[in-house]
C-alpha cells in the first residue's frame, strides 16, 4: 500500500488539519503517521483502514506535560504496512472506533482503565484486566499507592528483614 | 508410619508461565523421576494436600486463592515454585501485585529460580512430601531437610546462584544498577562495603555478571534453591569488600580491582603494581618523581 | 434446559489462570461465552517506566517465558531504531538462531498440551520428550531452559564457536526425524483426529475481521507472518531465510496444530541455513548507544504471531512509555467464535489451540 493512496482516501473527508509523515527502519519497513488536529477525525481514518482490509493492532496513550492532556496513538496494519494515528485529548475522552474496527475493542477498553480516558460509544463498559480493587488510571501515576502511604516499598520491607536476619 | 499419598494441585497466581510450563515438564518427562515420589495430580483442589503455587500473586488472583485455600482440608503443604512466589522477584512494587504468597498462606518450601530447573522443582516437591508426612503424623517440621535427589549436576554454562570474587569487586554498583529485580544491595560500612545477593529475589538472568566491569560477580551452576521457608531471608551471598589503609597517610581507600589491573597491565605482575598507597598519596609521589 | 458452567480460574487443564462463564444447552453445546481476564495482569507497563534500559532487557523477557526471546528482541529493535544503531551482521544472525530455537520449543510445548487435552497420553509424552532436545540445547548454549538472556542493545550477549555450532547441528539432526515421525503419528491417529478435525472452527472472514495473527491466522487461510510481510533483522537482509509458511483453509484445531508442525520444520531449516553461513565479526557494538528522545513502532513474528512494540523515550535512562501488543491479544476474541456452538468438553482444548499466552496478553 502506498501512503499517497491512503492519503487520497482520507483527505476529502477529514474535517480538521492533519499532518502525514513517513519513516522507515533500517530494514526498509515503512511506517506512516497521521497526526490529527480534530480528534473526531478518528472515524474517517478508521473507515479508510477498514476499506483497505486493515486491522487495528493496538492503541497507546501517554500523559503530556500540559495539565490534563493525553496523547493517544492508534497503530493499524494494512497488509504489512503500519499506519499510526496520533491525536491529543484535553478532556480524557476519545470517540471509539470499535464500532468500525472490531479489532480495536480491547485496546480501547485498556485505555479506559489504564489511563482513565473515556472511550465514547464503546460497546462494552466492563473492565478488561484491571482488578476492581484498583482505581482506574493506574498508568497516570508514577509512584505506587502503598509507597505513597507508608513511604516504604515492598523491596524496602523485604530487605530490612534480610538485614535483621544477617545481624542476629 | 502409614503411607500418605501426596495429591498435588497447581495454582498460578500470575506467573509468566515459565514455572508452570516447567512444572508440566517435571511431571511428565521421565528423566526427572517425579514418579519415585508417588505423587498424584488431582483435578479438584478439595482432594489436594500439596499445593504448588507459582506467580507473584496479582490483585485479581488474591480473592480466588483465598477461596481455594478455604476449600482445603488441613493439614496441607504449600510449595512455592519460582522466585516470584517467594519474593515477587522482578514484579515487586507493581500496583497490581499483592504478594508475596506468605502474606496469605503459610508456605513450607520455597523453590527460587527463574524458572527453576525441573530438578529443583522435583526437589521442592520431594521436600514438600516429607513435610506433609510429618504434618500428617503431628510432628514438628525440622529446621533443615537434606537433599533428597542425589543428581544435582548442571552444565557448566547453566546460570545458577550468583557469587562474588571479593578481591575483584570495588563496590562500583554497576550490578545493583542493572539488576532488574533488586536482588543486590551494596551498603557502606566503616571498613568498606558489604555486597549482598539475595538468591530468593534473583531472576538468574546474568545481567550483573555481563555488565560487571571487573569480572567480580559471576554465576555458578549451583541450583540448590529448594529450601524450607525458614531459609527465606538467609539464603544470601554476603561478601565484604574492605578498604585498605594507606601505608603513607594511614587514610582508608578502596584499592583498585585486581581484575581491572589484570586487563590493563597484561605483561606485569599485578600484585607488585598494587602498592598499598591511596590515590592522593600516589598522585603526590608521581608529581614529585616527575617535577621535583 | 440451559445450564451455567464455570471453568477456572485455577484448573489443571489451564496452564494459566482464566475464568470461563459458559451457558450450555441440554446437549452440552455452548450457547454463550463470557471470558474473565486479568489474573495474570502484573502492571508491567508501569514497571517498564521505572526500570532503566538495561533492566528492561530482562523485564521484557519475563513478560512470558514461552516467547521470552521475542520480547527483548523486539524491545531492542525499538531502542535501536530510536538510537539509529545498526546491529552487526553476526549479532542479527545470532538473534535469529535463538528466536527460531524458541519457536520450536514453544510450538512443541503447545502440541504436547493439545494431545494431553485430547487424552492421547503417549503422543503427549513423545512430544514433551522431543521438546527436551530444545531444552537441553537452550540450557547448554544460553544457560537457562526458558529465559535465554540473549539480547543486549546493539546485538547479543552470547557468541557461537565451532563446538557449539556442532552441538546445535547434532541436536537438530537427532530431533528432526523424530519431529517428522511425530507429525505422521498425529496425522494417522484416529482418536486425535476425531477430537480435533472440525472442532473450534474460525472461518476466514472472522479471522480477517478480528485481526488474528500467527498460526491461528494461518490455520484459517490468512497469512500475515511478519517475517514475510514486513521482514526484519536477518529475515530482511537475507530474504532466502523467510519461512515458506504453511496455511490451511479449514480453520479448526487440527489445522492450527499442523500449521505449528510446518513452523517447526521451517524453523529448523532456518537455523541450519543461518549456522551454515554465519557472518564473521562482532556480536554487538562496543560503544553503548546513546538513546535520544524519540518514538518507534517495531514488530517481529513470535511463535504465536505478531508482536509489536511501541516505545517513547525522552533522552533519560528510562522509557516514558512502552506498550506492547502480543499475538494472543488479537487472537483471544476469536475464541468466542470458535467455542460457540461447540461442545463444552472441547472448551479447554479449543482454548489451547490458539496457543494462548495469557501472561503476554495481560502483562
Amino acid at each position: 500500500m502506498k501512503i499517497d493512496e491512503f492519503n487520497n482516501a482520507i483527505k476529502s473527508k477529514i474535517t480538521g488539519a492533519y499532518e502525514l509523515k513517513e519513516d522507515s527502519d533500517s530494514y526498509g519497513n515503512s511506517n506512516a503517521w497521521v497526526i490529527l488536529e480534530n480528534k473526531r477525525d478518528v472515524e474517517v481514518v478508521a473507515k479508510a483502514i477498514k476499506a483497505y482490509k486493515g486491522r487495528c493492532v493496538v492503541a497507546t496513550a501517554y500523559k503530556n506535560e500540559k495539565e490534563n492532556t493525553h496523547t493517544v496513538v492508534y497503530h493499524f496494519d494494512i497488509n504489512g504496512t503500519i499506519v499510526n494515528m496520533q491525536l491529543v485529548t484535553d478532556n480524557q475522552s476519545v470517540h471509539s472506533i470499535t464500532p468500525i474496527l472490531k479489532s480495536a475493542d480491547w485496546a480501547e477498553r485498556e485505555m479506559r482503565e489504564m489511563y482513565d480516558i473515556e472511550v465514547l460509544g464503546h460497546p462494552c463498559s466492563d473492565r478488561l484486566f484491571l482488578d476492581y480493587s484498583l482505581v482506574k488510571g493506574v498508568l497516570n501515576e508514577y509512584i505506587s499507592l502503598s509507597k505513597m502511604q507508608t513511604g516504604l516499598s515492598d523491596t524496602d520491607v523485604l530487605w530490612s528483614k534480610i538485614n535483621k536476619g544477617a545481624e542476629s | 508410619m502409614s503411607e500418605i499419598i501426596p495429591k498435588v494441585f497447581r495454582i498460578n497466581t500470575g506467573s509468566c508461565n515459565g514455572c508452570d510450563v516447567e512444572f508440566v515438564a517435571t511431571a511428565f518427562v521421565d528423566k526427572f523421576h517425579i514418579e519415585s515420589l508417588g505423587v498424584e495430580l488431582v483435578e479438584d483442589v478439595k482432594d489436594s494436600n500439596l499445593l504448588v503455587i507459582t506467580g507473584p500473586l496479582t490483585a485479581k488472583s488474591e480473592p480466588f486463592l483465598k477461596k481455594y485455600l478455604n476449600q482445603m482440608k488441613k493439614p496441607f503443604v504449600v510449595v512455592g515454585v519460582g522466585t516470584c512466589s517467594v519474593s515477587c522477584g522482578i514484579f515487586r512494587d507493581s500496583y497490581a501485585i499483592n504478594g508475596p504468597l506468605d502474606k496469605f498462606v503459610e508456605v513450607d518450601v520455597n523453590v527460587a529460580g527463574c524458572p527453576p530447573r525441573p530438578q529443583s522443582i522435583a526437589e521442592g516437591i520431594a521436600k514438600g512430601v516429607k513435610v506433609l508426612n510429618q504434618k500428617m503424623h503431628g510432628e514438628v517440621t525440622p529446621k533443615k531437610i537434606d537433599t533428597i535427589f542425589q543428581d544435582f549436576s548442571a552444565p557448566q554454562t547453566f546460570r545458577g546462584k550468583m557469587a562474588l570474587h571479593e578481591g575483584m569487586c570495588t563496590g562500583c554498583r554497576t550490578c545493583e544498577t542493572v539488576c532488574p529485580s533488586t536482588a543486590i544491595k551494596i551498603s557502606k560500612t566503616d571498613d568498606g562495603f558489604t555486597h549482598n545477593i539475595w538468591h530468593n529475589s534473583c531472576c538468574y538472568c546474568g545481567n550483573c555478571a555481563y555488565f560487571c566491569p571487573t569480572g567480580a560477580i559471576h554465576s555458578t551452576n549451583n541450583f540448590d534453591t529448594a529450601k524450607l521457608s525458614n531459609h527465606k531471608y538467609t539464603d544470601i551471598n554476603i561478601a565484604h569488600i574492605e578498604y585498605e589503609t594507606c601505608t603513607k597517610c594511614q587514610e582508608k581507600f578502596m584499592p583498585p580491582s585486581r581484575g581491572l589491573l589484570g586487563k590493563a597491565y597484561v605483561h606485569d605482575d599485578v600484585n607488585k603494581l598494587n602498592a598499598k598507597i591511596c590515590p592522593s598519596c600516589r598522585k603526590e609521589a608521581n608529581f614529585k618523581r616527575m617535577y621535583a | 434446559m440451559s445450564e451455567k458452567i464455570t471453568i477456572g480460574p485455577f484448573n489443571p487443564e489451564l496452564e494459566e489462570s482464566v475464568y470461563f462463564k459458559l451457558v450450555v444447552d441440554e446437549n452440552r453445546v455452548v450457547e454463550e461465552v463470557e471470558l474473565i481476564n486479568g489474573f495474570i495482569h502484573r502492571g508491567m507497563e508501569s514497571l517498564a517506566t521505572k526500570k532503566n534500559f538495561m533492566q528492561n532487557l530482562i523485564l521484557t523477557e519475563r513478560v512470558c517465558s514461552l516467547c521470552s526471546n521475542n520480547h527483548p528482541f523486539t524491545y531492542s529493535l525499538a531502542v535501536e531504531k530510536i538510537a539509529g544503531v545498526e546491529v552487526p551482521l553476526r549479532g542479527e544472525a545470532l538473534r535469529v538462531i535463538a528466536d527460531e530455537v524458541k519457536r520450536v520449543a514453544s510450538d512443541l510445548f503447545n502440541l504436547s498440551m493439545l494431545t494431553h487435552l485430547a487424552h492421547r497420553h503417549d503422543l503427549m509424552k513423545e512430544t514433551l520428550e522431543i521438546r527436551e532436545y530444545m531444552q537441553d540445547l537452550k540450557e547448554t548454549i544460553w544457560g537457562n531452559r526458558m529465559d535465554m538472556s540473549v539480547n543486549i542493545l546493539t546485538g547479543t550477549k552470547y557468541n557461537l564457536n565451532d563446538e557449539k555450532v556442532t552441538f546445535i547441528l547434532k541436536t537438530l539432526n537427532e530431533a528432526e526425524p523424530r519431529i517428522k515421525a511425530l507429525q505422521k503419528a498425529y496425522q494417522n491417529d484416529a482418536v486425535f483426529k476425531d477430537k480435533t478435525v472440525g472442532v473450534g472452527i474460525l472461518p476466514y472472514e472472522d479471522a480477517l475481521e478480528i485481526g488474528v495473527t500467527g498460526p491461528v491466522a494461518r490455520g484459517s487461510g490468512v497469512n500475515n507472518d511478519v517475517r514475510v510481510k514486513a521482514p526484519y533483522s536477518l529475515y530482511a537482509l537475507r530474504p532466502s531465510l523467510q519461512p515458506k509458511v504453511t496455511t490451511y483453509e479449514e480453520g479448526d484445531v487440527y489445522a492450527r496444530a499442523m500449521v505449528r508442525f510446518g513452523d517447526i520444520i521451517e524453523a529448523i531449516r532456518i537455523i541450519r541455513d543461518v549456522v551454515a553461513d554465519l557472518p564473521e565479526g562482532d556480536t554487538y557494538l562496543e560503544k553503548r548507544p546513546h538513546i535520544p528522545a524519540g518514538e518507534a513502532v517495531v514488530r517481529t513474528e513470535a511463535p504465536r504471531g505478531e508482536l509489536i512494540y511501541y516505545l517513547k523515550t525522552d533522552g533519560s535512562q528510562k522509557p516514558v512509555r512502552m506498550r506492547w501488543k502480543v499475538p494472543t491479544y488479537s487472537n483471544w476474541e476469536a475464541l468466542k467464535v470458535m467455542i460457540k456452538g461447540d461442545k463444552v468438553d472441547n472448551v479447554t482444548m479449543i482454548l489451547n489451540s490458539i496457543d494462548p499466552c495469557i501472561s503476554c496478553t495481560e502483562r
